[in-house]
């Protein structure tokens, strides 16, 4: 009967998706765990920088620098972090749904938003919406280089420097714990003095009493070329940390269609197999009813 | 430690901690001149230039090309930040030398420029040098 072999032949069609969505979720898993121990790789970095930046401020005081200044420029520069590729569940929606939110936020501030996008369903998202952004950037993959993210971060602090923009800030899925990730707005500029990361307070406490430390050049001087390498590394973060993000809610995403895809099949067989049963009880009614009208 | 006369050396990058060893001398370039470190030395925070980094332990000698960064020495710990790090055994002497000729061939007008055609100049010709070195 027709439909039996309907069922059979999508029963069939979901079992296929199912080895497919079971094969990403594979591939993410192993994506994931080689974007982990890369982000993890740059932690001795941060930390490093920010103990230095940590000893520095305390041997001097009162350092007064471009990248510290808030100034009054009427626009702002935004970072936002996408995937290149989809599938991910709503990783892109949610980071993308923050971003621009911000940027209304800001505009609703008189503040013009100079937009930078990273990854091409963060820039298809924006030309869906008609909204305008300055630079669409889709030549870096999963493995972030820092030598890519660098002119990034060097043109944004030079236009910082230079008065177009009065912040600088990165829009992107924070890392928080292979559970948990949810977007985040960092900014990047001006450099708050307050630092938030959980790093440079234990860096803070350690190097309190160690502050005899010979500086060559001069603190000061160490202090100025020491914030634009914190700038860089801390856009540079954002990076690796969006990427590990984007391989779990791939991960997670193709974990609930391969479930969702198992369900399927399941009811499919059930319906399968009770047309089957239908079918036959409908063939022994009509033998008997033949039978006995013969008898 | 094995050896009393070794201190902890490690070179770190954003991307990963390129070389973590117990170090018996270090020399490397600071913003001012080569500075060699053996064990025992002051705390020091200095900033880098562009050269050659050389790291000796009790068997073995490493040469790297490292671009600016810091340096931090507190107790028997040496840390090396740096943006770029690059084995010798690494370097493409092709890719430096054409390197070279961009960074030859790079505008000279503003101080800014004259500034990173200097680095870029001097990077590339670091690189070279190691690169015939090894």
């Amino acid at each position: 009967m027709a439909n039996r072999r309907l069922l059979v032949k999508r029963r069939k069609a979901v079992r296929n998706i199912r080895k497919i969505t079971r094969t990403m979720q594979l591939i993410a898993t192993a994506r994931y765990q080689a974007a982990f121990s890369r982000a993890m790789a740059t932690k001795p970095y941060t930390e490093k920088i920010a103990e230095l930046v940590a000893d520095l401020s305390s041997a001097a005081t009162d350092v007064e620098h471009p990248l510290m200044k808030t100034n009054d420029a009427k626009r702002s520069a935004v970072l936002v972090l996408s995937s290149m590729r989809g599938l991910c569940g709503g990783y892109n929606g949610n980071v993308l749904r923050v971003a621009t939110s911000h940027i209304d936020a800001l505009a609703a501030d008189g503040i013009e938003s100079d937009v930078t996008v990273v990854g091409k369903k963060g820039i298809g998202y924006f030309s869906f919406l008609g909204r305008d952004i300055q630079q669409g950037i889709t030549d870096i993959d999963e493995a972030p280089k820092f030598e890519q993210i660098e002119p990034i971060a060097n043109a944004m602090i030079d236009r910082f420097i230079k008065g177009e923009v009065s912040s600088v800030c990165v829009v992107y899925m924070k890392f928080i714990s292979a559970g948990k990730q949810k977007p985040h707005i960092m900014q990047l500029l001006p450099l708050s003095t307050e630092k938030d990361e959980a790093a440079t307070d234990e860096a803070v406490g350690g190097a309190a009493g160690n502050s005899d430390y010979e500086f060559s050049p001069d603190p000061e001087s160490l202090l100025q070329e020491l914030l634009p390498a914190t700038v860089r590394v801390r856009m540079f973060q954002c990076f690796t940390d969006a990427t590990v993000s984007e391989h779990i809610a791939r991960m997670v995403a193709m974990k609930a269609a391969t479930d969702a895809a198992g369900d399927m099949i399941t009811a499919l067989t059930r319906k399968y197999n009770r047309a089957r049963q239908t079918h036959i009880t409908m063939e022994l009614l009509d033998i008997v009813g033949g039978a006995n009208a013969l008898g | 430690m094995a050896n009393a006369a070794t201190f902890q050396c490690s070179i770190i990058t954003p991307e990963a901690a390129v070389l973590e060893c117990d170090a018996t001398f270090v020399a490397f370039p600071a913003h001012d001149g080569e500075m060699g470190i053996m064990t025992g030395r002051a705390p020091l925070v200095c900033k880098l230039g562009i050269g050659q980094l050389r790291v000796e332990t009790d068997s073995e000698k490493h040469l790297m090309f490292i671009d600016g960064g810091f340096v931090q020495i507190s107790g028997s710990n040496l840390s090396i930040l740096t943006e770029q790090a690059k084995d010798a055994a690494q370097i493409d002497a092709e890719a430096a030398s054409t390197a070279l000729v961009e960074a030859r061939a790079m505008p000279n007008i503003t101080d800014d420029d004259h500034t990173a055609k200097s680095k870029a100049v001097q990077r590339a010709q670091i690189q070279i040098k190691l690169a015939k070195s090894r």
